[in-house]
């Protein structure tokens, strides 16, 4: 299992775009992802619960992810978080 | 296979303010404000305590940090003390750090003892409503605020009444499922996230999101508002959870239940519930077998088991000495349909 942390950088936080980013880079590795935020836990490769969030911009969120490719998932989707989430 | 219900994040309120309880109840009790304190009080317990032993001068172990509820009893006893005794009495009761004191069935409080509960900070209300009545209704409004609670990934529906968790690993096809059913006339309470809290000792109770509510994700096609194509018919706010269904992909290698007498259980929170495991291949007919299950379920629950009902029958034809293996009918005169 890895975890990480994360904050959120681009200005209207993880809206619905962002939100569609994330969870199809997320679809691409095989293992388990989960976020939690404020004491709730959701699975990063759902759309709506990455909605479900609602994260707004400065706030931080805990990424734990489990199973074979896991190192390099995670390497994926911090660096996602770290670009604002590709977000113009 | 991985387990999906055993690495759940149980969390609890810790504290509820004391203006957030007089604001949820105040029209249900119709609490009304005797001073202007406390209100940012924190409430930490769900019980509720009668503080008759320490208005009557006992104070060991008194359990001050609770909601305190003055009724008639209590108010009886002080009208056969004096003034300045009652005021002793309430200087030592509100020394100590109460939330908040609810007086019921339209008692009153002498404006001293009203100044003395300004003076520590101690809120004050009261309410035409008896005792037992207003018990219950904070109690089962602190007990649901204090009721552990987490998120389950999954799809949650009322099949014929029976509140049907669908777990599974990602692209599994639970939203599939969940929709299929919502088509042949079943209610979506859920999709994606569900939260679920704890009542009581035994109950499971799951909602959706206030942000979500009714609408799903299918996979190729997006967002779709089930409220909005199915109607109202179509979904519920929330529902008791009382068997999960878990999706899984079809392993030859893996065992699973051939009879049904052995009924598995997983623990949510506190609580076991049914746990049935479903693998998944071409030509299986999920939302079917789910209907089944819920129909199973409802008549385990009426009293009648399928499996048992089957087994019971096997052993008398073991027993019988004379048994041939005989047909459905006999003979059945001239049905030849």
């Amino acid at each position: 299992m890895v975890q990480k942390k994360v904050v959120i950088k681009n200005k209207i936080g993880i809206h619905t775009r962002p939100a569609a980013t994330l969870v199809k880079l997320a679809a691409k590795y095989n293992s388990e992802f989960y976020i939690m935020k404020d004491g709730m836990e959701i699975n990063g490769k759902s759309i709506i619960g990455v909605m479900t969030l609602a994260a707004e911009q400065g706030s931080t969120l805990q990424l734990r992810f489990d199973g074979k490719d896991e190192k390099v998932m995670a390497k994926a989707i911090v660096e996602l978080f770290d670009r604002g989430m590709d977000d113009v | 296979m991985k387990n999906y219900l055993s690495s759940l994040k149980i969390s609890r309120k810790s504290d509820v303010t004391v203006n957030f309880l007089y604001q949820n109840l105040k029209n249900r009790l119709k609490l009304k404000k005797l001073n202007n304190a406390g209100g940012e009080n924190k409430i930490t317990d769900k019980n509720l305590h009668r503080p008759g032993l320490a208005i009557a001068g006992y104070v060991d172990l008194f359990t001050y940090q609770r909601v305190q509820i003055v009724g008639n009893t209590e108010i009886r006893y002080l009208k056969t003390l004096t003034l300045e005794k009652q005021i002793e009495t309430f200087k030592k009761l509100f020394s100590f750090n109460l939330p908040c004191l609810i007086i019921t069935n339209q008692n009153k409080f002498h404006k001293n003892i009203i100044k003395i509960a300004q003076e520590n900070n101690i809120a004050l209300f009261s309410t035409p409503i008896e005792t037992t009545k207003t018990t219950y209704f904070v109690s089962d409004f602190l007990d649901d605020h204090f009721s552990p609670q987490t998120t389950i990934h999954g799809s949650f529906i009322d099949v014929y009444g029976v509140g049907v968790l669908i777990i599974g690993p990602s692209g599994i096809g639970k939203s599939e499922v969940a929709l299929d059913l919502v088509e042949r006339g079943h209610r979506l309470v859920a999709d994606d996230v569900i939260k679920v809290h704890q009542k009581g000792e035994g109950i499971l109770i799951g909602t959706g999101t206030e942000l979500v509510k009714h609408f799903m994700e299918i996979r190729g096609l997006g967002l779709v508002d089930i409220r909005r194509i199915f109607g109202i018919r179509s979904i519920r706010f929330q529902k008791r959870v009382e068997v999960i269904v878990e999706l899984q992909e079809w392993d030859r290698r893996k065992s699973f239940t051939r009879t049904g007498l052995d009924l598995n259980t997983a623990k949510i929170i506190e609580v076991d519930i049914p746990h049935i495991q479903l693998q998944i291949f071409p030509g299986k007919n999920i939302t079917v077998i789910i209907e089944v299950i819920a129909l199973n379920y409802l008549q385990t629950h009426y009293g009648y088991n399928a499996a048992k009902a089957f087994a019971n029958r096997l052993e008398k034809v073991i027993k019988n000495k004379n048994k041939q293996n005989k047909r459905a009918i006999n003979y059945f005169e001239h049905d030849f349909e």
